[in-house]
């Protein structure tokens, strides 16, 4: 293409030309950004989308431009698609990536790739069993399942039978706030578990499933549930409405803060939410990797902190933004 | 007539330069969709596919259809993550797999043609037997392959920037599209195989033994199956007893796509791999665009309508 340029008026044309060309391979303060969420149904992955479009305006207003691709499987379970979309976001090469992995193996080669081509990876919400991502973004879930079970104690007064429905597996997240939620629990020798070995699958259907079939078998014995995610909590709750257990006759914490939960929260029916601050996260996720590419240091670990919500404290300013999360501002549905 | 043939031979090819030139529409995806690195990511990503295309070409070539190959690729990942767990050599566990594979295969077309079943209704239980199966085998969880598997390598793109090397397990499965095409134009089996498709009671008083062929075929798909379900281990460098659920109807949108007739008797193996390219562009290409997950969701299942439409045009014409 190099002769094009001797002449003078084809000039701006070559000029445009060799810019395409760089978009998305790299310019001063330009980026393309990818971000992969675990899938795009849940609300929870709604308000990470938020966030990143929040952060993409604020670097705006410093003047650097990114554009934010946003793209995921339909289901939380489909690893094979989750693959294709980080490799094709590679071979598109995006200046960076940040990817909510939705299983801490299936992933591990396609970022390897990706760094291997030299496009940066920030991980969020989900662990991923590698080391060559940037930064993991994320709650720290085993707290999280440890607040979820010294509340849940607190409200069974010590005594009584529990039920944990797990969520997915191979999903590092829902699965340290398991681990948490079972090693608070030692501390209360009269709590025993009388399920802990049940799924809930991805998706709310599964979900209510899996949460009339343990009611069926333990409706008469169970004090206490803790569900440690979105899907499973609303489900359970319905569940536990279906057969006059909700209310309080059955105490139950769950994860996150879906329109749906959050309703159950003010209607008694769920005892209380742990909840993280996905907006913040997703935020956050794509602050550290235009830092990371604007080449300043970044923390290979951030925190983006977990609080617990009853009815009590449902209303205050803070907790009511994390309850509803200010989509309509940032995203246009 | 002439043209007819064109159509019916070069149908797949336009239909995969339309998907090619719609893509190329978009300046900014031009310059990286047309790249050594981004078509071998293509590849990678169609193998699956298109391995499982070759088995189902020969069924539904047959006049045959089999539900069971997505159950059957989730069965054959969690076998193979086992095998390796215990200590099995990559050898020892591709060679057990593919039996497994084989055996499910002897199995359908056994039941197909020993009792006269329908292969939609005998397929669509088997399905469920190896999903359940699967589950039970993996404990009900992913089974992740020991650190440094070696049959993770066969679809690893080692260089992400340039088409070569391409993987070890894109070349296999264009050996095994070889294989195929030449048993089907070449042997006796193959013209067996044409005669059952196109009109079964035909072929049986011709002499044709049509259970035999049957069994052979499923058996022969079954193999190829079970190579589908350790490229789909390899990619995900576990064995998951949830995955591939819904690959069979990607497998049968590939052959459909590429020329095959549902009511046997036509079909070939260069159509059927260019079925499943034309998806594999089409996802890639929709997705670097920009677009939503459901629009390709769309354009796919419209791709599908307008093929079988076309192949119904050329049939009626040609009576």
């Amino acid at each position: 293409m190099g002769h094009f340029s001797t002449v003078g008026g084809v000039k701006p044309l070559f000029a445009i030309l060799s810019g395409l060309l760089l978009l998305g391979v790299t310019s001063a303060k330009e980026y393309t950004i990818a971000v992969i969420p675990k899938g795009t149904t849940h609300e929870f992955w709604k308000s990470i989308h938020a966030g990143a479009v929040k952060a993409e305006q604020e670097l705006a207003a410093k003047g650097i431009v990114v554009k934010l691709f946003w793209k995921g499987p339909l289901r939380e379970d489909d690893r094979e698609q989750q693959i294709q979309v980080v490799e094709n976001f590679t071979t598109r090469r995006v200046s960076g990536i940040v990817l909510a992995p939705l299983d801490s193996h299936a992933l591990v080669n396609p970022v390897r790739s990706a760094v291997r081509a030299k496009i940066p990876v920030v991980v969020m919400d989900s662990d991923l069993k590698s080391d060559q991502y940037v930064s993991f973004v994320a709650t720290d879930n085993f707290l999280g399942g440890q607040i979820a079970g010294e509340q849940l104690a607190k409200l069974l007064d010590g005594h009584g039978n529990v039920i944990l429905l797990r969520y997915a597996v191979g999903s590092a997240s829902t699965e340290a706030r398991e681990a948490g939620f079972l090693d608070s629990l030692k501390k209360h020798p009269g709590i025993v578990l009388i399920s802990a070995d049940q799924y809930a699958g991805p998706t709310r259907e599964t979900a209510y499933q899996a949460s009339q079939n343990l009611l069926n078998r333990y409706g008469n014995q169970v004090n206490g549930i803790f569900c440690p995610a979105e899907p499973p909590t609303i489900a359970m709750a319905k569940a536990l409405r279906d057969i006059g257990k909700a209310g309080g006759k059955v105490k139950m914490v769950g994860f996150d803060a879906g329109s749906q939960s959050v309703n159950d929260l003010k209607n008694g029916d769920v005892q209380a939410l742990v909840v993280q601050n996905p907006v913040y996260m997703g935020y956050k996720a794509v602050l550290s990797l235009i830092e990371h590419l604007e080449g300043r240091k970044v923390e290979k670990r951030i925190d983006t902190g977990v609080k617990l919500v009853t009815q009590d404290n449902m209303e205050q300013t803070d907790i009511h933004e994390l309850l509803h999360p200010p989509l309509r501002r940032y995203l246009k549905e | 007539m002439t043209f007819r043939r064109l159509l019916s031979t070069a149908g797949p090819v336009l239909g995969l330069l339309l998907v090619l030139g719609l893509i190329a529409l978009y300046p900014e995806v031009r310059l990286v969709f047309f790249t050594g690195g981004n078509c071998k990511t293509i590849l990678v990503q169609t193998a699956i596919v298109a391995v499982g295309a070759l088995g189902m070409t020969l069924i539904i070539v047959s006049g045959g259809i089999d539900l069971s190959v997505g159950s059957m690729v989730a069965l054959g990942s969690v076998v193979a993550a086992r095998c390796l767990n215990a200590g099995w050599s990559t050898a020892g566990t591709v060679a057990a797999t593919m039996i497994l594979g084989g055996c499910v295969g002897c199995l359908n077309g056994g039941i197909i043609a020993g009792f006269r079943m329908l292969p939609f209704i005998v397929t669509l239980g088997t399905m469920g037997v190896l999903r359940g199966s699967a589950k039970w085998i993996s404990g009900k969880q992913t089974v992740p392959n020991p650190e440094n598997a070696t049959l993770g390598r066969l679809l690893d793109p080692i260089n992400p920037d340039q088409l070569m090397p391409l993987p070890p397990g894109v070349w296999a499965s264009l050996g095994l599209a070889v294989l195929i095409a030449v048993l089907m134009r070449r042997t006796v089996f193959g013209r067996y195989l044409f005669a059952v498709g196109s009109n079964e009671s035909a072929a049986r008083l011709s002499g044709v033994r049509v259970a035999w062929v049957k069994l052979g075929v499923y058996t022969v798909a079954g193999l190829l199956f079970g190579f589908a379900s350790l490229l789909q281990n390899a990619r995900l460098s576990l064995g998951d007893p949830t995955a591939a659920s819904g690959l069979e109807l990607d497998i049968i949108a590939a052959v459909v796509i590429g020329g095959a007739s549902l009511n046997g008797g036509t079909g070939s193996v260069s159509g059927s791999l260019l079925g499943a390219l034309t998806m594999a562009v089409l996802r890639s290409g929709t997705q670097q665009i920009g677009w939503e997950t459901y629009v390709q969701e769309i354009i796919i299942g419209l791709v599908i309508v307008f093929a079988v439409g076309l192949d119904k045009w050329r049939q009626s014409r040609g009576t």
